[in-house]
């Protein structure tokens, strides 16, 4: 192999991480679904022949985490012999790919002079995928992965080139919004074909012989890259435990028992002592858990370093088969995205405690709550496929980011799409006053959505954790606060499960309010002006700059009035000792 | 005689042309911007270049203007106790915008601060549906209340941004004449006027990004003319607009968000009128000063548009920005400049996007920069000449260049200083030519049908190196290459965008709608265009931001000959599918395919002259200044170089790279195996030796 050097290494991985992009750009630009066109609900990735990630879009953690476990399958299952160019291959069995069915994978091998050179990839939220409820995320009372919809092991669906229709047909049988996932599939597989078609006029300008090269490299470069900022850990066990509030109506808590071991270069987490798989549509496959534990380890050590396998390498996980993090098929899975800041978070909480100055504290669970029906205008189906992205808890510092998507990378939908689009009128959308967890740095607010909706038969597949057990706090910074789901608010409301399934009636308006997220540090320690800020801004309240930060603020001329401050403080601090 | 009078104000210079509008021939001339104030600057410089050629203000009968004022505006957050009006229940649009991290891993990266804060955000008791109609009337007593206390609260502009208003500008339009009842002179913005288009994050934004301009483009624009006025110019000033179109400064004053690229577009404009003069037509505009480069698509002499752009970006990353709703000039903009700092990470050279700036700048200026710089490295490569740095203004230190090099850069990766130098150079090259690749390759553009225009004090250095790598044939260096831009002010025509949102599929139904909305737009724009004052052809052209049914990002398609009959389906769709298959590789013709916006472009062109340089005799060896090392990776070793004075060569004149032809802003770089001429026009045109050399590095 060609000693690479350092300009045309440089050169060569950019142009593998712009493949990567661009696969993104046009899946985005020519998607059909709202999860994809507006909430970026897919991602892109790029691999060598081997199956080893090279460079990857900046997309969805889950999707990118799991994929290359899928690409492996992939490339053992079809041999280059059985390949040819043109083709193009689907998959979303849950264990195989990213742990649930909507996510459907699409696989494109590259070839350069009749030589299988490696893949483009990429992976979309697919709007339905059939089974027990619209939008296949049904997590009460289903028991394992059949009811939950069509599963397809991975199979041809392009050969040379050429569409084949029996797969595209098959598929538009089973699903309940054929135009939508079509659309989608077909935007996914040129998007792959488009990210063939650059990988090639690489290999082009710069040789194979040097594009594999560099790939080495770039591998080699990336795990020592990953090595050094773990030994910049020090070396010890963490633990951390934390608990999913439950998997339905009148279940338990999830338990997530989380211990990182980090010895010189080296990490291992091991979830040994989580709860054990369920009946219920929310289990995690390995693949997905392994997803948002390396994210959480990327995040922590140097975020910075362009991902691929290389940064995978130091990286240990261990998790019994048959846990809830590492379910056994054919345990259901369509709500399994409930579980992934958990996850990240339960990993973040063991890690934190090693290097308090690049964690940040629990984060504002997201809300995903699909309501489906008929347009009372138009006599047609509806789906609305709402996501409210939480925030980023506090970090050591600065305070939370707000109103931000955390860890799961998507983006939210314009109230006027959804409007146009679905029979609903959001009386609002916005934030919550004094909802933020209290610290030094506080954590974000939380996001309270009213979504009134006028259809005879809509029902509401609820999707939302953290209604039971707070966001943490971290080093004396207070927790977040809980979420809700609330129907119909005012003095007859009734308070909803957070993953319930309600028929819902003429207009009867579902309010859902993400967790905020928590604080970093003692609150008595924050800065009077910052929290005078928050005041001005509305974030914080007079009583609650008082309740929460014991700084004391004359309400009619928005100053803070340092005595009485500091007096407070300091009662303040006798009690918590 | 009568003169026409472009000026273009940048982070360094300010710089001026005068052309006489019968001959053509140009006066350019440069001065020190003042940030401060940028208005003294440009009288100061006015008043010299003016004086210098014995041209009185009376004389000029059009003055045409770029700035980054609104810009500078935004980034620095310069504007104060603006205020933003929105629908009950969602004064958080600002904040929330769309969620989604820019960086995939890094949790510590903020979003950008909203320009808006909070507590100058008022809610309004109303609301329209999706359709357009009232669900909740609007409280105008509430609304006469709000203004009252934000009057109180000094606000100094207002914007208005109510969900649906795309749909139905009734409500915004009532609360406009509210505030102006209460207070006639505060600014408003309302966002059916400015951006009337669907999704409430990027309409609202863009209205506060107007409203947040408006006072300071306002008093900047008023201190102009008065400057102007006192120099016995009294027609309108125009000011160019991002989508490359001049506008009166009174228009441009009711609608500053369009500025914000305004610079960047003259050069865009510039460059394709430098292409269209030598006779070529197919451009990639390529601009590259201090800090960024700027590259451009131009087909057709028309640089690419787009409908939506971010502004302020961190670090220059993709979705870090304010998303605005502006027709702009679609360029990419890079941390590429001269003052780009070189570093090691990971044991590759990186460049950028952090940049040394004017100060401490580059090491070789020895004012303080101790970090290496593509400048610096450009020095150690003989690209540039020490004693002949901005016409020799000022001298620059190379010992000072070759220990930053090797410190930061040669050393940690065990290379030579020039391997070092040398690797800088072509990897920001590189890393330009990704960027020019995503606005022609992944277009499906060739770029070897195209050719590049240089310019920007960093630009001609580079630019051969740029066109080896991404395959482009040919170069044009333009006649004063750092005033570039500021030809482009004379070469615009006065040129509108009009949009509405109005969803409708493409079947015998959509005639009627279709014909009523244009009917609107067209009555708007000639409007418009008579209140420009300009004489010349009146061009109107209809587009549309279509899609697929059920798809949700549209593409913007010229729409054909409109008859307004049942005929004009079959038309529409055949447009919308050969365009989508040029973009994304494939089409759909059986879709059912639908309208979202419904554009106009209005413009009045106005004839330009070009001056000619007739004097074709000379002796090109009289323009050389003398012979230099310099490195080129043909040659693999430094070489002997001549030298040669740009002022000095003559239409017709032809040299052999390798070369440096030298000018006061910058040198031209003529690589081993090109040849250079002169055309008639003063540029200077390259045919590169295009090979794929890059494989066999």
């Amino acid at each position: 192999m060609p000693k690479v050097d350092p300009i045309t290494l440089a050169v060569v991985w950019g142009g593998l991480q712009a493949v990567s992009q661009e696969m993104g750009v046009v899946l985005k630009r020519t998607a059909y679904s709202e999860a994809v066109r507006e909430g970026e609900d897919f991602s892109t990735a790029i691999f060598d022949a081997d199956g080893r990630l090279i460079a990857q879009g900046d997309f969805s953690p889950g999707h990118l985490g799991s994929m290359p476990f899928a690409v492996k399958r992939i490339a053992q299952e079809f041999p280059p012999e059985t390949l040819s160019p043109g083709d193009a291959i689907i998959q979303n069995d849950p264990q195989i790919g990213s742990g649930h069915l909507p996510d459907f994978f699409a696989f494109y091998p590259v070839f350069y002079n009749d030589v299988l050179v490696g893949w483009t990839v990429n992976c979309a939220h697919q709007s339905d995928i059939g089974g027990a409820g619209l939008g296949s995320q049904v997590i009460e009372k289903v028991s394992d992965f059949y009811q939950e919809g069509l599963r397809i092991l991975p199979l041809k669906i392009f050969e040379k080139g050429k569409p084949i229709d029996s797969v595209f047909r098959m598929i538009a049988g089973n699903v309940r919004l054929p135009d939508k996932v079509l659309g989608d599939l077909k935007a996914q597989l040129n998007a792959c074909r488009v990210g063939g078609t650059r990988f090639q006029a690489l290999l082009e300008l710069y040789g194979l012989e040097t594009v594999r090269a560099c790939t080495e490299e770039i591998l080699q470069r990336s795990e020592e890259a990953i090595r050094a900022a773990i030994r910049q850990i020090p070396d010890g066990t963490y633990h951390f435990v934390d608990y999913l509030d439950d998997s339905g109506r009148d279940t338990d808590p999830i338990k997530l028992d989380v211990t990182v071991t980090v010895a010189d270069d080296e990490i291992v987490v091991d979830f040994t002592g989580s709860s054990p798989q369920r009946e219920c549509g929310m289990n995690s496959y390995y693949n997905y858990t392994y997803a948002y534990v390396i994210a959480c380890v990327r995040s922590m050590t140097d975020p910075s370093i362009p991902h691929n396998e290389g940064c995978t390498r130091p990286l240990k996980l261990v998790i019994p088969e048959g846990s809830f993090f590492n379910a056994q098929p054919p345990a259901a899975c369509g709500g399994r995205h409930v579980t992934c800041n958990r996850i990240f978070e339960a990993t973040l909480g063991a890690i934190a405690q090693a290097i308090p100055q690049k964690a940040f504290a629990g984060t504002g669970h997201m809300a995903n709550p699909i309501i489906g029906g008929t347009h009372p205008k138009t006599g047609k189906k509806f789906f609305l496929y709402d996501l409210l992205m939480g925030s980023v808890g506090a970090r050591s510092t600065k305070d939370g980011i707000e109103a931000v998507a955390s860890p799961w990378n998507a983006r939210n939908i314009p109230v006027e799409v959804q409007e146009s689009n679905s029979p609903i009128l959001v009386e609002c959308f916005e934030f919550v006053t004094d909802s933020a967890g209290p610290g030094k740095y506080r954590g974000g607010m939380a996001m309270r959505k009213d979504v009134r909706v006028f259809s005879e038969d809509a029902k509401l597949f609820n999707m939302g954790e953290r209604q039971k057990f707070a966001p943490y706090g971290l080093f004396g910074g207070k927790p977040g606060q809980l979420g809700i789901s609330i129907l119909n608010p005012g003095s007859e409301q009734r308070i909803l499960h957070s993953k319930g399934i309600y028929s819902l009636e003429y207009g009867d308006c579902l309010r859902t309010q993400t967790p905020s997220s928590g604080g970093y540090g003692d609150p008595l320690e924050r800065d009077s002006q910052a929290v005078l800020n928050d005041v001005i801004k509305g974030y914080v309240s007079v009583e609650g700059a008082k309740r929460d930060y014991g700084v004391v603020i004359d309400s009619s001329t928005l100053t803070v009035l340092e005595d009485e401050t500091k007096e407070l403080r300091n009662i303040l601090r006798t009690k918590t000792l | 005689m009568s003169f026409r009078l472009g000026f273009d104000i940048g982070g360094t210079f300010t710089d001026f042309v005068i052309q006489n509008e019968k001959t053509g021939e140009v006066w350019l001339g440069k001065t020190l911007t003042t940030p401060k104030d940028p208005s003294i600057g440009v009288m100061n410089g006015l008043h010299a270049l003016l004086a210098e050629n014995g041209v009185d203000g009376s004389q000029i009968v059009q003055a045409v203007h770029a700035t980054t004022l609104a810009t500078n505006v935004v980034i620095e957050r310069k504007g104060e106790r603006i205020a933003l009006l929105t629908t009950k229940g969602f004064r958080d649009i600002l904040e929330f915008q769309r969620q989604k991290r820019y960086d995939l891993y890094d949790f510590y990266a903020d979003k950008p601060v909203p320009l808006v804060p909070r507590h100058w955000i008022l809610e309004v008791e109303e609301r329209m549906a999706a359709d357009g109609s009232v669900v909740r009337p609007l409280d105008e007593e509430q609304v006469r209340d709000l203004v009252r206390q934000l009057t109180a609260r000094n606000v100094n502009s207002i914007a208005v941004s109510l969900l649906h208003s795309y749909r139905n500008p009734d409500h915004e339009r009532r609360i406009e004449q509210i505030i102006k009842e209460e207070s006639p002179q505060l600014p408003v913005s309302i966002s059916s006027d400015v951006s009337p288009v669907i999704r409430e994050y990027e309409r609202t934004n863009t209205t506060v990004v107007n409203a947040y301009t408006m006072p300071a483009v306002r008093e900047y624009l008023r201190r102009i003319t008065a400057g102007l006025n006192e120099k016995g110019y009294f027609g309108h000033l125009y000011v160019m607009q991002s989508n490359g179109g001049i506008a009166t400064s009174e228009t441009v004053q009711k609608y500053p968000a369009r500025i914000i690229e305004s610079g960047p577009a003259a050069g865009a404009l510039g460059a394709a009128h430098f292409g269209k003069i030598a006779g070529y037509t197919n451009l990639i505009s390529f601009d590259m000063g201090g800090t960024t480069a700027k590259i451009c698509l131009v087909e057709d002499s028309k640089p690419g548009m787009t409908n939506q752009f971010e502004i302020d970006r961190l670090q220059l990353k993709a979705g870090s920005g304010l998303v605005i709703n502006v027709p702009a000039v679609d360029l990419i903009e890079i941390g590429a400049g001269g003052g780009s700092i070189a570093k090691v990470q990971m044991g590759m050279i990186a460049i950028g996007p952090e940049s040394a700036g004017a100060d401490p700048g580059p090491a070789c200026y020895d004012i303080g920069g101790t970090d290496p710089t593509i400048t610096d490295a450009n020095l150690v490569l003989g690209y540039l000449n020490p004693d002949y740095f901005l016409g020799g203004k000022m001298k620059l230190n190379k010992e000072a260049a070759i220990k930053a090099i090797d410190e930061r850069v040669a050393n940690p990766l065990g290379l030579s200083v020039t391997q070092a130098a040398w690797g800088i150079h072509e990897i920001v090259t590189t890393n330009m030519a990704r960027a020019t690749r995503v606005v022609s390759i992944e277009r499906g553009r060739d770029p070897r049908l195209f050719t590049l225009v240089a310019f920007g004090g960093a630009g001609p250095i580079h630019g051969a190196r740029l066109a080896r790598t991404i395959g482009v044939p040919r170069v044009i260096y333009p006649a004063g290459a750092g005033v570039a831009s500021a030809i482009g002010l004379l070469v615009a025509d006065v040129t509108f965008d009009l949009a509405r949102t109005f969803i409708a599929r493409i079947d015998e139904n959509a005639i009627g709608p279709m014909k009523h909305i244009y009917g609107e737009l067209e009555a708007t724009a000639l409007a418009m265009l008579e209140e420009s004052k300009i004489k010349g052809q009146y061009t109107l052209v209809r587009s549309a931001d279509m899609q697929y049914v059920g798809q949700g990002h549209e593409i913007t398609v010229t729409l054909p000959p409109l008859t307004f009959t049942d005929a004009d389906v079959v038309a529409i769709r055949k447009a919308f599918n050969d365009t989508y298959e040029g973009l994304y590789g494939y089409s759909d013709p059986g879709e059912a395919i639908m309208v979202v916006n419904w554009k106009l472009t209005a413009s009045c062109a106005t004839p330009k002259v070009a001056s000619r340089n007739l004097q074709k005799i000379g002796n090109v060896e009289d323009a050389l200044k003398g012979v230099r090392k310099a490195y080129f990776q043909e040659t693999a070793d430094y070489v002997d170089c001549r030298i040669y004075d740009r002022y000095k060569l003559f239409p017709g004149a032809t040299l052999q790279g390798p070369a440096v032809i030298e000018e006061r802003e910058t040198a031209i770089i003529v690589l081993p195996g090109d040849v250079a001429r002169m055309d008639e026009f003063d540029n200077i045109i390259v045919e590169v030796a295009v090979k794929e050399e890059i494989a066999n590095a």
